[in-house]
């Protein structure tokens, strides 16, 4: 195989290591010089009888979706593993427990679930793991036996081991490193005959810039470049890993992280410090955004910066914490009483993830506006290895409009200029003093309920939210070209797999294209337009029910946008796209 | 000729060249006329004056009804939020600029319903904020609802056989929360309500100033001027604020002793 694109799941009840098994795969294989995209799916429960599955997609070159089917199935729980055979290869690998600590019945074993082509490595994970000094490194065991019959170098897995447990001590290092060297050697011997060897001429190089990092990770380190000096927020799924990263890394850079008593205190917090002139943030995930959304209109009307993660889940309500989906666009543009025009980004990527966050507080400070970063699940908890993210000056500077140093005879926070930004002052300067408010008022900021005032200013801020296009990152289209049969539209996490169906479609000769948006409120109207006008059919794959960025752009185009909505919860498949693609051309033939 | 134009402004000019207004907007109060508010406005200004705070280190924050509109006839610099949220704007606001002096304004509905959940927290975290609750046990800015302190059978027009409710007690809460200093004072006694902030403004932690006022527009029975006045006294002789149970003990036998209720020793 010089061509790597390999993708191996871990399962497991939660308990046994599953979760930590995938990540020392991923970091393993980054050091070896592979792209790498790995996702954890978990229960919402914490302990009993949750499923745990580790996927890590690993690729000589550059890997934008989850893959679909798994080449290498490591079980840690036989019971648990029988319901990822669907999604076997059909020769793929499965490495089991040969001697499983409790009994499990014939019609429930894994091996009966299997199809005849699929290849079974069985090894005494819990014996040699208690043999090397600890039942619980039972899933190293099974690490070793998976590098030693897939060719990977082991001192690859000795590095990230030493340093995953470098600060738990030696003696655990030992042990671990113990274990998968049992696993290693078992293997090797055990399945001599049976030695894949797939990775051993991979022909990638290790690229010492690159880090092993998931989206909320990203957004943390983003938020402490800008200067973040508060962070407010309240616990859910899955925006809390930001929180308890910034609880951790922010007081170290001199800024302070309040777990407050609910998120509509957040999002107030964070008004209050952007008030003040203190960058500040929350994130959130959809129920708690649909708590915020009183205050977040009260930004939009008192004209105050606020940067709102919203790290969307699936399902309305309580829904499915666990599990991702794109149905808080509506939310996030739309949501909120009165015409409360706000900035909506969703960057598509890890390190967008990055650097849109940066961006997001200069453009909250330039508009004077709540912008709203739409990530999912997905994104906020897979890990890419990237390229090392680095905060430019530029990216960093404060973009706050202040009021010239002579205050004149008389401030007006909310003058009416044609770019729709007034001058905002901010608490201790002297001579500009003023009173946001929330209701509709003058451009001096005083309460006026009359229908000129209340159009004038309503108008100015629109205008000021459509100037921030000028700002906003523009679509970008792959696969460019004067005419395309089909041209798909996505955005946030399902980007890359329309990337990849894209890619496929095009290489079975049909002409395609893809455009990423990253601007969902305001967007490029003019670009969006040009590409769906010069596209026999416009599709849009998106995680939600309805189409909602669908149904945002499908104005722009002369007939209906194709949709492809997925509700499964779970990421969009490339293959479900390029299916689609190829179903439009030949009903369109 | 005369008109109410030229005889407000008329007194505006004056109360301008008195200088003991200087905290005061050029908008003038929208409060009914006789509304207990102009007291506690007063108060607020006076203690502004004494302290020689200057202005645009002010910040005063306010959530939704008739206190709410409180930050525009004050000069400082002013936050007016949505119903119930001023003292998360409040906590925003003094984490991100400690310097400044933070007044938030609320009313009992605004503060002890809407945004009752709030006051325990901001106590427990003893931001340096000075709260000052207007509670006039009324919604006034909605026409005349019962709020969270209307004393039970409160008739209203939307209670018209009577509140079935326990009103809130405002300065035992403030007390249970933990607040390092709480007063309860009285909207006729502007000059008790300067005192008291004058002190709680200097505490370094978040200061409660419960005041007790009238709506002379929807309640004619309870919180009248003419009971009010009737039913507030001082604390009594030899009161020291500074011990938690005597503190509670006080606000639990009685309801109308006015002054420095706890001030937590630093």
């Amino acid at each position: 195989m010089s061509e790597v694109d390999f993708t191996v799941e871990v399962c497991g009840m939660a308990g046994d290591g599953t979760i930590a098994a995938g990540g020392l795969i991923n970091e393993a294989m980054s050091l070896g010089g592979f792209s790498v995209l790995g996702f954890d799916s978990y229960p919402a429960e914490i302990r009993g009888f949750g499923r745990c599955v580790t996927k890590s997609r690993i690729g000589s070159t550059d890997i934008v979706a989850l893959g679909e089917q798994t080449h290498a199935l490591i079980s840690l729980n036989d019971e648990q593993s029988r319901s990822r055979a669907v999604f076997l290869d059909d020769h793929a690998l499965v490495f089991f427990d040969s001697n499983p600590p409790s009994y499990v019945s014939e019609e429930k074993s894994l091996l009966s679930t299997l199809s005849n082509n699929v290849e079974v490595f069985g090894l005494p994970f819990g014996d040699l793991a208690v043999a090397s000094g600890a039942a619980r490194s039972k899933n190293l065991v099974a690490l070793g036996g998976f590098a030693a019959v897939t060719g990977i170098d082991p001192s690859l897995f000795r590095q990230v081991i030493l340093k995953k447990f470098k600060a738990k001590g030696d003696r655990i290092v030992d042990i671990n490193i113990k274990s998968f060297d049992a696993g290693y050697d078992y293997a090797l011997e055990k399945f001599h005959d049976r030695l894949k060897n797939w990775f051993a001429k991979s022909g990638t190089q290790y690229d010492s810039d690159k880090v092993m990092m998931s989206g909320n990770q990203a957004i943390g380190m983003a938020a402490i470049e800008a200067g973040l000096k508060l962070y407010f927020g309240y616990p859910i799924t899955p925006a809390t890993p930001i929180m308890e990263y910034l609880a951790k890394w922010l007081p170290e850079k001199g800024g302070r992280v309040v777990q407050m008593e609910d998120e509509i205190s957040s999002i107030g917090a964070v008004l209050g410090s952007f008030y003040a002139g203190e960058r500040a943030m929350t994130a959130t995930s959809g129920p708690g955004f649909a708590l915020m959304t009183e205050l977040i209109t009260h930004g939009v009307m008192a004209e105050i910066p606020a940067v709102i993660i919203d790290a969307q889940r699936a399902g309305p309500a309580t829904g499915l914490p666990t599990k991702t989906e794109q149905s808080d666009l509506h939310a996030a543009v739309f949501g909120g009483p009165g015409d409360s025009a706000r900035i909506v980004i969703a960057p598509t990527n890890v390190e967008e993830c990055y650097y849109m966050v940066l961006k997001s507080f200069q453009l909250a400070e330039k508009y004077q506006t709540p912008v709203i970063v739409l990530t999912d699940f997905f994104l906020d908890n897979r890990v890419e290895n990237l390229h090392t993210p680095r905060a430019s000056d530029e990216l960093r500077a404060c973009w706050n409009v202040f009021p010239d140093e002579s205050p004149g005879n008389r401030y007006l926070r909310y003058e009416d200029t044609s770019s729709g930004i007034s001058p905002r002052a901010i608490p201790g300067m002297q001579g500009y003093n003023y009173t946001a408010t929330g209701l509709e008022h003058t451009e001096s900021g005083s309460p006026d309920y009359s229908s000129e005032i209340h159009t004038k200013m309503t108008e100015k801020r629109h205008r000021k939210i459509r100037n921030a296009l000028e700002d906003l990152q523009q679509p970008t289209e792959f696969f460019s070209s004067d005419q395309l049969d089909v041209g798909v539209i996505g955005w946030g996490s399902t980007f890359g797999s329309v990337l990849e169906a894209v890619a496929k479609s095009k290489k079975n000769g049909f002409r395609v294209g893809a455009l990423k948006i990253t601007s969902i409120f305001p967007y490029h109207s003019d670009i969006i337009k040009a590409f769906m006008a010069k596209s026999g059919f416009v599709l849009i794959p998106e995680l939600n029910y309805e189409g909602q960025l669908a149904n945002l752009l499908e104005r722009l185009n002369s007939k209906p946008v194709e949709r492809l909505n997925l509700v499964t919860a779970t990421p969009i498949p490339p293959s479900a796209i390029q299916k689609r693609i190829e179903e439009l051309l030949e009903v369109g033939a | 000729m005369k008109t109410p134009a030229k005889i407000l402004a008329a007194q505006v000019s004056r109360i301008e060249e008195s200088g003991r207004f200087y905290p005061r907007s050029e908008a003038l109060p929208t409060w009914c006329p006789g509304c207990g508010y102009f007291g506690i406005h007063q108060g607020i200004v006076d203690c502004i004056s004494s302290l020689g705070l200057p202005l645009h280190e002010i910040v005063t924050v306010s959530g939704i009804g008739c206190a709410g509109r409180y930050p525009f006839f004050s000069k400082t610099y002013g936050l007016h939020t949505v119903h119930g949220r001023t003292l998360p704007a409040a906590t925003g606001i003094k984490l991100a600029k400690p310097g400044l002096t933070v007044f938030a304004i609320g009313g009992d509905g605004d503060g002890l319903a809407i945004g009752g959940g709030h006051l325990p927290h901001i106590a427990r975290r003893n931001i340096d904020v000075n709260y000052v609750l207007f509670d006039n046990s009324i919604y006034g800015l909605t026409k005349g609802q019962p709020s969270p302190t209307s004393p039970l059978g409160s008739k209203t027009k939307a209670s018209p056989y009577g509140t079935v409710d326990q009103p809130l007690n405002a300065t035992l809460m403030a007390l249970t929360y933990g607040a390092s200093f709480v007063a309860r004072l009285f909207a006729g006694d502007p000059k008790g309500i300067t005192d008291a902030l004058i002190q709680g403004v200097q505490n370094p932690g978040f200061s409660v100033f419960h005041v007790y006022t009238s709506c002379v527009t929807f309640d004619k029975t309870f919180k009248t001027w003419t009971n009010l006045k009737k039913w507030v006294h001082p604390l009594p002789a030899g009161y020291d604020p500074t011990d938690i149970h005597v503190a509670f003990d006080q606000v639990l036998k009685d309801d109308f002793s006015m002054g420095i209720i706890y001030r937590r020793k630093n």
